[in-house]
């Protein structure tokens, strides 16, 4: 019943723009498998490609070994859930979750047990006999879930489905729909903007930027090691130094030249050879900070800086710290009662310090993907909307 | 399916616009009855030139036209906008009766009116067809502005009473302005439906004040000379260019 | 103070259209309980002399025949209609202006002008039966004018477009989704049109359907242009009373009758979209 997804060097173009280039992955069976990218073409269309919405340009797409490239959608065993839920405004809840098995035709006592069953998996028992539009946001993504659910596909498409909601209500459906992945078994294809989201509930994430896939790997592996800048960027926070490979220090360590700074030593498993421009990339959680000079290291960078800002969250303070040229962000996790110690503050001269081994080299980043990284606001919708169909166009 | 959809969608526009063409075709038809074509000719458009009761009947419509549609637009513009401020039972009512005219066949209309007319004596002539044209007009150009105002924000207004702007200054400043385009739109469909309009009245005119509609329906109803084949093609275009006035104003409007 | 600025403000519209159309209808209805004598001078006191005449056989026969033709032509409209406004809403957006001001040009041109142009293109000797006959569609002696068929011909032409502007209005605000949500759950295209779109856009065809029905019950120019001498509708007979017998009391019955003709629809399609509003918000 798990079934496998893959994608043999898959193309479309739309007008001029590639919204998927020469894409190809494999989805486990029954993984719950993410496709995570910026606002902008590509993923949608990979999840259209697979429902049978559109045909790609080139390549080809198997469902569990059957190759669905040009099957139309009402003959694919794939089930989509829509970001906007598509239910139908004439038919109630109950009718809506039944659609799909009166159009195959199953008898009568079927349906209503399979759609009661359905109702009490997404508990909306008690409003089966409503109208889409008397029924909440939330409530009409279950709908949604269920009633293509109900159909028994073999892989589920989920697309932006949480993305409306607002976040109390998008943490609780997240949880729900992994809940709902592990007890019926299937495959799930959820394409979403946000990285935490994905990170969250995921076996597997692809990152797509631009039509191409960047890299793809379990959340860990693409937040540990990205193989791209971008992908460094755009999943979790991170701090960006632009610096020229100086020599090989050991065998896997390089030192760097970055300017105003003294030399940096990094892991470097890259093989770039001296004079390269590169990217070396600090994640605000794997500096340290303090007041005080740490202590000598062979593997340790130690830079003095200001700190400029200060955030206080709570279980944990950021701090923006002045160095040479670069603001740096570093995330202190507080793990005892922070009242008894002396807090580092405004315009304190402090010492940030870091272990080789927990930073990493990247090719040069590029400046036009800056506003795509950007953390997007809350209220996602319309204007995703826009912009991905501007491109589908 | 697309393919039947696709089919009965070009089947419609080709049945809208045969008739058109075939008189347009026939206003340059040198035989005088109107069937078999006898080569191509110009004197019907060159008659027409020269028939007075023809400019006679064109000049009513405008005049009448002209009149009805300001004064319709001024009444449609007041009501709208009392519609759309107030939400008393009095406003239901009046939309109310706002509405009923457009339920109602022209030629209810059309009746309705003579036996006014006829009830307080007033005599038959162009000011009996501007007051019937006015009537009838003022519904249509409400729903149009009031429809257009209602897309106007009402934090706008908010905004500026918050900056200590008036009623009436609100209204000068910033909601006339707003309805301008509609309001030009909204006066070219009752000039419009005015130029055009031979039902109501055919009711409500006098001897001797014909309407270019009116005068037409005779020359159709004794006879067809080709006459009308070339009056006919000229009003087509004159009204192909209103209407794509109207439509760069209204669409214009929606950006 | 509120009160005074609303009522001046309402007072012309209100006022004119009370006047005017208010009063008048009233006059019409309450005509219908005189009679008139042969010269057209009203007689004094009432009665329901005018109304026994609707019961006679021409009368019964003349409204039945306005009805039928009316619901014929409304039935052919929609029929073009829907699929029509469908097309129109899921073309191109600059396509879709262009098709709207393509549906429009002919429907502002002038009302008697698009009339005569089918009595020229009906006519005997004119070029569409002459290619018709060519082709053996009808034969020589056939009359596409002059009769029923003409007089529903004309009425859909005239009346269909009034048709397609709402239900465009309302394809166009059409969730298009919704037929990508049923394909994916197994509909065929075919099968999302009729169980998905028909029903959802379903209050717009109503309206849609008034539209045609109110001018179509009314008509009069048409069956007095293309319709020839045996092919009356309530609205030549209304005329008829008026300017020829002179019997203002009769066209006012007449009158009464062809409001009732047009108003119980009307209500009934009113009720039915107010009983109906959650189930399809917004898209009447």
């Amino acid at each position: 019943m798990a079934a496998s997804i893959h994608f043999e060097r898959v193309s479309k173009c739309f007008g001029s723009a590639m919204a998927a280039d020469n894409v190809s992955f494999q989805v486990t069976g029954g993984s719950f498998f993410s496709i995570l990218g910026p606002s902008g073409c590509g993923k949608t269309t990979l999840l259209r490609l697979v429902a049978g919405f559109d045909t790609p340009d080139q390549g080809r797409i198997f469902i569990d070994g059957q190759d669905v490239t040009h099957l139309p959608p009402h003959k694919r065993p794939v089930n989509t859930v829509f970001q906007n839920y598509a239910l139908f405004p004439h038919l109630t809840v109950r009718e809506n979750i039944a659609f799909g098995l009166r159009i195959a035709r199953k008898d009568s006592s079927h349906i209503v047990r399979e759609v009661d069953k359905m109702l009490e998996l997404i508990q909306m028992e008690a409003h089966a006999d409503k109208w889409p539009d008397q029924i909440s946001g939330g409530q009409k993504q279950r709908v949604a879930i269920a009633r293509a659910l109900v159909n028994k596909p073999k892989v589920l498409l989920l697309d932006e489905p949480i993305s409306a909601l607002d976040l109390k209500l998008r943490q609780k459906m997240l949880l729900e729909l992994d809940l709902i992945h592990d007890e019926v078994g299937i495959t799930f294809l959820y394409i979403t903007h946000d990285q935490t989201e994905a990170m969250a509930v995921s076996d597997q994430i692809a990152v797509l930027h631009r039509g191409k896939i960047e890299q793809v790997g379990r959340p860990c592996e693409l937040y540990e090691s990205p193989r791209s800048s971008f992908v460094a960027a755009f999943i979790g926070d991170t701090n960006f130094l632009d610096g020229t490979v100086d020599v090989s220090v050991e065998k896997d360590y390089s030192q760097l030249h970055i300017e105003d700074f003294p030399p940096v030593l990094c892991f470097n498993d890259k093989k770039l050879s001296p004079g390269e421009l590169v990217h070396l990339s600090l994640r605000p959680e794997k500096l340290r900070i303090s007041r005080e000079k740490p202590a000598d290291h062979p593997l340790h960078n130690a830079l003095k800086g200001v700190v400029e800002d200060v955030v206080y969250q709570g279980d944990h303070t950021k701090y923006w710290v002045r160095i040479g040229g670069y603001r740096l962000g570093v995330t202190q996790q507080h793990g005892r009662f922070l009242l008894d110690t002396q807090q580092i503050t405004w315009k304190d001269e402090v010492w940030v310090w870091w272990h080789a081994d927990d930073s990493y080299i990247l090719e040069r980043y590029d400046a036009s993907d800056e506003k795509l990284i950007e953390a997007p606001s809350e209220k996602v919708g319309e204007n995703e909307e826009n912009e991905e169909s501007k491109c589908e166009e | 399916m697309s393919r039947t959809v696709r089919w009965i969608s070009y089947s419609a526009f080709f049945f809208l616009y045969l008739p058109v063409i075939v008189l347009i075709i026939s206003s340059f038809n040198a035989s005088r009855f109107g069937g078999a074509w006898e080569g191509f000719s110009l004197t019907w458009y060159q008659r027409l030139f020269h028939e007075p009761t023809i400019w006679n009947a064109l000049t009513n419509s405008l005049i009448v036209a002209v009149y009805s549609s300001v004064l319709a637009t001024i009444l449609g513009l007041t009501s709208a906008l009392s519609l759309h401020k107030y939400r008393s039972y009095l406003q239901k009512i009046h939309l109310g009766i706002i509405l009923a005219p457009l339920v109602m066949p022209e030629i209810l209309m059309g009746i309705s009116l003579l036996f006014l007319f006829l009830a307080i004596s007033v005599k038959l002539s162009l000011f009996t067809v501007f007051l019937a044209h006015t009537t009838f007009c003022i519904s249509y150009i409400t729903l149009l502005i009031k429809t257009r105002l209602e897309s106007l924000e009402n934090s706008i207004v908010e905004a500026a009473r918050d900056l200590g702007a008036s009623s009436w200054q609100v209204f000068w400043k910033i909601t006339l302005p707003f309805l301008t385009p509609t309001l030009v739109a909204g006066w070219l469909l009752a000039f419009t439906l005015s130029l055009d309009d031979f039902v109501i009245t055919f009711f409500v005119v006098g001897p001797g004040a014909t309407t270019l509609p009116v005068y037409i329906y005779s020359m159709m109803k004794f006879g067809a000379p080709p006459l009308i084949n070339a009056l006919s093609t000229l009003i087509l275009l004159f009204t192909a260019i209103i209407t794509i006035v109207y439509y760069h104003i209204a669409e214009g409007d929606r950006s | 103070m509120r009160r005074i600025k609303e009522a001046m403000l309402t007072f012309p519209s209100f006022c004119w259209l009370f006047f005017f159309f208010i009063v008048p209808a009233c006059l019409v209805y309450i005509l219908a309980f005189k009679t008139a004598d042969y010269t057209g001078k009203i007689l004094p006191g009432w009665s329901l002399e005018t109304f026994y005449s609707l019961f006679d056989s021409r009368s019964i026969s003349l409204t039945i025949r306005t009805m039928w033709l009316s619901i014929l032509t409304t039935g052919i409209s929609i029929f073009i209609a829907v699929p029509l406004s469908y097309y129109m809403a899921s073309c191109k957006k600059e396509l879709q202006q262009k098709l709207l001001l393509s549906l429009m040009i002919p429907l502002w041109s002038s009302f008697l002008v698009r009339i005569f142009a089918w009595k020229v293109v009906l006519h005997p000797e004119g070029l569409v039966k002459t290619v018709l006959v060519f082709i053996g569609i009808i034969d020589e002696q056939t009359i596409l004018l002059y009769n029923d068929i003409a007089i529903v011909i004309v009425m859909v032409y005239s009346y269909f477009p009034f048709a397609v502007l709402p239900l465009y209005s309302t394809a166009s605000k059409f969730d298009f989704q919704l037929f990508e949500a049923a394909m994916d759950l197994g509909a065929t295209k075919r099968k999302s049109f009729f169980s998905i779109y028909l029903p959802v856009i379903f209050p717009s065809i109503l309206t849609a359907s008034l539209m045609v029905l109110i001018p179509a019950a009314g008509a009069y120019v048409i069956p007095e242009i293309v319709g020839g001498n045996g092919a009356e509708m309530l609205g030549n007979t209304i005329v008829r009373r008026v300017f020829l017998d002179n019997n203002l009391p009769e066209a006012s019955t007449l009158s009464l009758l062809l409001s009732v003709v047009v108003l119980i629809p009307a209500i009934v399609i009113a009720t039915w979209k107010a009983s109906h509003t959650s189930q399809i918000k917004g898209y009447s």
